[in-house]
């Protein structure tokens, strides 16, 4: 029950946050659109790097060992397809969406949960801003761009890892390109898009949530911070479920 | 010279306590201080004046108007109209002491950024904070966050200012020269602010420098000799 209510009041949350923006003065998103790039920049470019090399490793290792044994099937056509749905499809947004969480979903709750106790929260209200305007809004938009743009950038580098090492097993890159565009389908692409979107929503509203959620005490932030990571995490997974139910 | 008071209180009750009731007008053009122990709930009287916390009865009226009644972005649309310096100066503390002051003009105002930033350049001049201005608070003295605070507040040179624990951790000194600043206007009259300032202390040698002072015990509103 607790749960459900819990779920509920995360949905106004985010709903407000969203509706936020048609009330944001002129002046007041130029203000927020500075934030929401820093927040691509901490979020979505500093990540890049630890994306690459994950995507890689995972990619070259699961390509390699696929390599080998199916090719002793002569399966190999059926790389392609655990390319596109295994590691593109599920691999690519979940992890993508978890490194996500646990370098910047910590730094959002802390930071908000922060905001709170230092009485910045009151403050920005008595200065007539909208706090869900200025710190809500522009770490949900950059969440969402920082996922997806992550998640692409997840999927090319796996590609790539995956064709190095395809080839260092004796498959041509030709063959390798053939199988692999051959699986990819439309619904693959937009189901990837909606992770992205879905998944960066996750980030940026729970670690908000709980990071705004807290009392007077400075005792409450990293209370927050783990929370806000933990429901983020379940909330990913759960989501990543559902996708794979819907689809 | 007379005029309606910007700030009003009715009947209001403190949040807590279950006694006493008092109203209390803050004149224009004046300073109007309340003190009393935190225990009395002294520390609302700023955040009920702008409808962020709900007094247990009666009810604050703001330049004729009762903000917490409002639709909430047109409560956030007027509290504009008013400088608020809340306890504990609620700086931002990923932002600079010069950005910090700059947020409510680049977040409320139609002023370019080439008129913000000399806007607050003149005003950390004012201050006396402009060697400091690129600090972040944590790095920042009390007496420099207030000040930055204070500048904050009057970003938008408004008519009338709400100051919570102004004095507490200040310097007779320094409380005298951030509080001339508070009032503005000090030779014209009517280019004065009015200013609330609630707290626990009030500087004996500032007294006379406060036209209206009252203590408040037991919720209970007594002018303080």
């Amino acid at each position: 029950m607790r749960a459900v209510a819990q779920l509920g009041a995360m949905a106004r949350f985010f709903f407000g946050a969203l509706s936020s923006w048609r009330r944001l003065p002129k002046p007041g998103r130029r203000v927020t659109f500075k934030i929401l790039v820093k927040q691509v920049w901490f979020t979505a470019l500093q990540a890049i790097p630890i994306v690459i090399v994950l995507a890689a490793i995972l990619s070259f290792l699961l390509i390699s060992r696929a390599v080998q044994e199916l090719g002793r099937l002569g399966a190999t056509e059926l790389i392609g397809r655990l390319m596109v749905i295994a590691i593109v499809g599920e691999l690519g947004p979940l992890i993508t969406a978890l490194i996500v969480t646990g370098r910047s979903g910590t730094a959002i709750s802390a930071e908000l949960a922060t905001n709170k106790v230092m009485g910045e929260i009151n403050a920005l209200e008595g200065m007539g801003i909208e706090p869900a305007q200025y710190l809500v809004l522009p770490r949900l938009g950059g969440a969402i761009i920082s996922v997806f743009g992550l998640i692409i950038v997840f999927d090319l580098v796996s590609i790539i890892a995956g064709l190095v090492a395809a080839s260092l097993n004796g498959m041509a890159t030709a063959r390798y390109f053939e199988i692999v565009l051959a699986s990819l389908s439309f619904k693959d692409a937009w189901l990837t898009v909606a992770k992205g979107i879905v998944f960066g929503m996750i980030v940026g509203t729970v670690p908000s949530f709980h990071g705004l959620s807290v009392g007077n005490a400075a005792t409450e932030v990293p209370v927050a911070a783990s929370r806000g990571v933990v429901v983020s995490i379940l909330s990913i997974f759960l989501a990543s479920g559902l996708f794979v139910v819907v689809s | 010279m007379t005029s309606v008071a910007p700030l009003r209180f009715e009947n209001v009750s403190l949040p807590g306590l279950r006694d006493g009731r008092f109203s209390l007008d803050v004149p224009a053009h004046s300073a109007t201080s309340v003190i009393g122990k935190a225990t009395t709930g002294v520390n609302a009287l700023g955040a009920i004046a702008l409808g962020l916390v709900n007094s247990g009865s009666g009810r604050a009226l703001l330049y004729g108007e009762v903000v917490s009644e409002m639709p909430r972005h047109e409560a956030l649309a007027f509290r504009r109209k008013v400088g608020y310096l809340p306890a504990g100066d609620g700086l931002l503390q990923n932002l600079t002491l010069r950005d910090n002051i700059a947020l409510p003009l680049r977040f409320g105002s139609e002023f370019s950024e080439r008129e913000t930033n000399s806007r607050v350049s003149l005003m950390l001049s004012l201050f006396g904070i402009d060697e400091v201005s690129e600090r972040r608070p944590a790095v920042a003295t009390e007496e420099q966050r207030r000040r930055a605070a204070l500048a904050r507040a009057l970003a938008f040179d408004p008519a009338l200012v709400i100051l919570e624990q102004f004095f507490d951790g200040l310097t007779p000194r320094a409380g005298a020269l951030l509080l001339d600043l508070a009032l503005g206007g000090v030779s014209a009259e009517g280019s004065r602010r009015a200013l609330l300032i609630t707290g626990q202390y009030l500087p004996d040698r500032l007294k006379p420098r406060i036209e209206h002072t009252y203590r408040i015990a037991g919720g209970l509103l007594s002018p303080d000799d």
